[in-house]
């Protein structure tokens, strides 16, 4: 006999266990939260969970909460209403409908879905993403200034959070020993504590420190480039501005096609990322940069005719950028990612097939 | 998609697609006495079109002997293949039910749609987007049989796996 499976996992191409089954189950542990939300909500509402701090042993019935200690203590079953109702209406809206049917009602259940972002589509054009935020910078000399997008930053702002707050923590331990010393006790188990704490605090700084000489030792890169968003078989002109000082065994600029795709693998959220397609577009060796200087070059870059546009939907995502990868004589190699859009080709553009009668598709 | 027994009524190309063509059925269907199958006819016999091009389908539906149909839905979706969660866009659908509607559509049928200007039918690596049209037929048990015809919009070549070092 084949028992019910409540969860799916996805195999290849296809996925395990029943449509149905796995809806039950969902909008059954999404029901026991709701349930669990009114419940325990009602009970610090009557007061029969109430505690008095001055009798812990009597559970009592207690008024005169101030607005704040009541929405602290409704906070827990406040969320446990929300998330467990969101569920439940998100299961009975999609219950006994097909995917079809499901992906042409719009709305909720694309706005509960914890796990994919749902990119906004460029007007008029399904899928494709919106360059809203590539053409709010103007250039000096072309039309746009392309922002930045660098994993650099959000390694470098990680490991600021992790030193901060670790120290934080570290402090706290430190200047309740500290009293400790004073009013003649000797903690030592405190102690013990606070020593590899603190070590591990000071590497926490060291490695921010050193993160962030490293990505502000070369200086500012600034491109420019002449349209946007882009489309395949166009050519635009683009500004390239590299400001820092040292000098530079190569340079290199790249247009790059990057596959991203969102995955679940157990109970962890997983991306991967391919680039399927880069051409190098301009190279240069040795190159010297003076402090208050930078080294400026302009140059052309085409996009493929039959080249696909930006694609981004919930888990998946095709995009485009210009990546400038930097080899120093005397620091780690950088790379700094400027992203781009590319739109489907005008009509005029596509091939057309050639076309006969209906065709049979068994 | 649904429980049961999978068919390949779907499209031809590829395995993906017959994979997808899941036959859950009716009573008959389940005990393997009933065997919907949709012929499907586009247009264009390339089944390859562009951007707000007119699509044409014309289908019939074979093999549901005297089983009564519920409902049918019509549809021309998008979604993704590969290593990511699947994403499903409808850019036309149409849900068929009452006698009348249903008579009109089963088993023979047609319709027309204008089609978007993306996203473009794409063969990644990692990242696929394929166009197809879709006919799901429910029976009065509640089950469903759901068929699959692929087809494609522009005419984007396959990326490749480019994984040379860096120069």
């Amino acid at each position: 006999m084949k028992l019910p499976q409540f969860f799916g996992k996805k195999r290849g191409h296809r996925r395990t266990g029943s449509q149905a089954w796995g809806s039950f189950g969902e909008g059954f542990f999404y029901a026991v939260l709701l349930v669990s939300g009114f419940v325990f909500g009602g009970l610090v509402l009557s007061g029969t969970v109430a505690y008095s701090p001055t009798d812990p042993d009597t559970v009592v019935l207690q008024h005169g909460y101030d607005w704040w200690m009541w929405l602290l203590t409704l906070l827990l079953p406040g969320a446990l209403v929300a998330f467990g109702g969101s569920g439940v209406a998100r299961v009975i809206r999609v219950w006994g409908k097909s995917d079809e049917h499901r992906a042409a009602s719009m709305g909720l259940p694309k706005l509960l879905d914890t796990m994919g972002q749902a990119a906004q589509d460029a007007p008029g054009h399904p899928g494709v993403p919106t360059c809203e935020n590539l053409v709010n910078s103007p250039g000096t000399l072309l039309r746009y200034r392309l922002p930045l997008e660098s994993p650099e930053s959000w390694t470098l702002i990680g490991f600021g959070l992790f030193a901060m707050l670790w120290n934080a923590v570290v402090l706290v331990l430190a200047v309740s020993a500290g009293l400790d010393l004073l009013s003649g006790k000797t903690d030592w188990l405190l102690f013990m504590v606070l020593v590899p704490f603190a070590a591990v605090g000071v590497g926490g700084i060291v490695v921010f420190v050193w993160t962030f000489l490293l990505a502000t030792a070369v200086g500012p890169t600034q491109f420019e480039i002449s349209d946007h968003p882009l489309a395949p078989g166009g050519s635009y002109d683009v500004l390239l501005g590299q400001a820092g000082t040292g000098r530079f065994r190569t340079l290199e600029v790249f247009l790059e096609v990057e596959e991203l795709a969102t995955f679940r693998q157990g109970t962890d959220t997983r991306t991967e990322r391919l680039v399927v397609w880069r051409e190098r577009v301009k190279e240069w060796h040795d190159v010297e940069l003076t402090p208050g200087g930078r080294f400026e070059s302009r140059f052309m870059i085409d996009i493929p005719a039959d080249a696909m546009h930006s694609f981004a939907s919930a888990h998946n995502s095709v995009h485009w950028r210009i990546v400038l990868r930097g080899l120093s004589e005397s620091r780690p190699a950088f790379t700094r990612i400027f992203p781009l859009v590319v739109f489907p080709p005008p009509a005029p553009l596509l091939r057309r097939p050639v076309h006969s009668a209906w065709q049979v598709s068994p | 998609m649904n429980d049961a027994a999978a068919t390949t009524n779907g499209d031809s190309k590829g395995i993906v697609p017959a994979l997808r063509a899941i036959a859950a059925g009716s009573p008959a269907v389940a005990k393997g006495t009933l065997s919907p199958r949709v012929v499907l006819q586009f247009d264009h016999a390339s089944r390859i079109y562009q951007p707000h091009e007119n699509l044409g389908v014309r289908y019939r539906i074979e093999g549901i002997d005297d089983e009564k149909v519920r409902a049918v839905e019509r549809s021309a979706v998008w979604y993704t293949e590969g290593k990511g969660e699947e994403d499903l866009e409808s850019h036309f659908f149409e849900r068929l039910f009452g006698q009348d509607a249903v008579n009109a559509a089963v088993p023979n049928g047609s319709f027309a749609i204008v089609l978007p200007s993306s996203p473009l039918s794409y063969e990644g690596v990692i990242v696929k987007v394929r166009w197809c049209v879709r006919v799901r037929i429910f029976f009065e048990g509640g089950k469903d049989f759901v068929s699959e015809h692929v087809f494609e919009i522009g005419q984007i070549p396959p990326a490749r796996n480019r994984r040379e070092p860096l120069a």
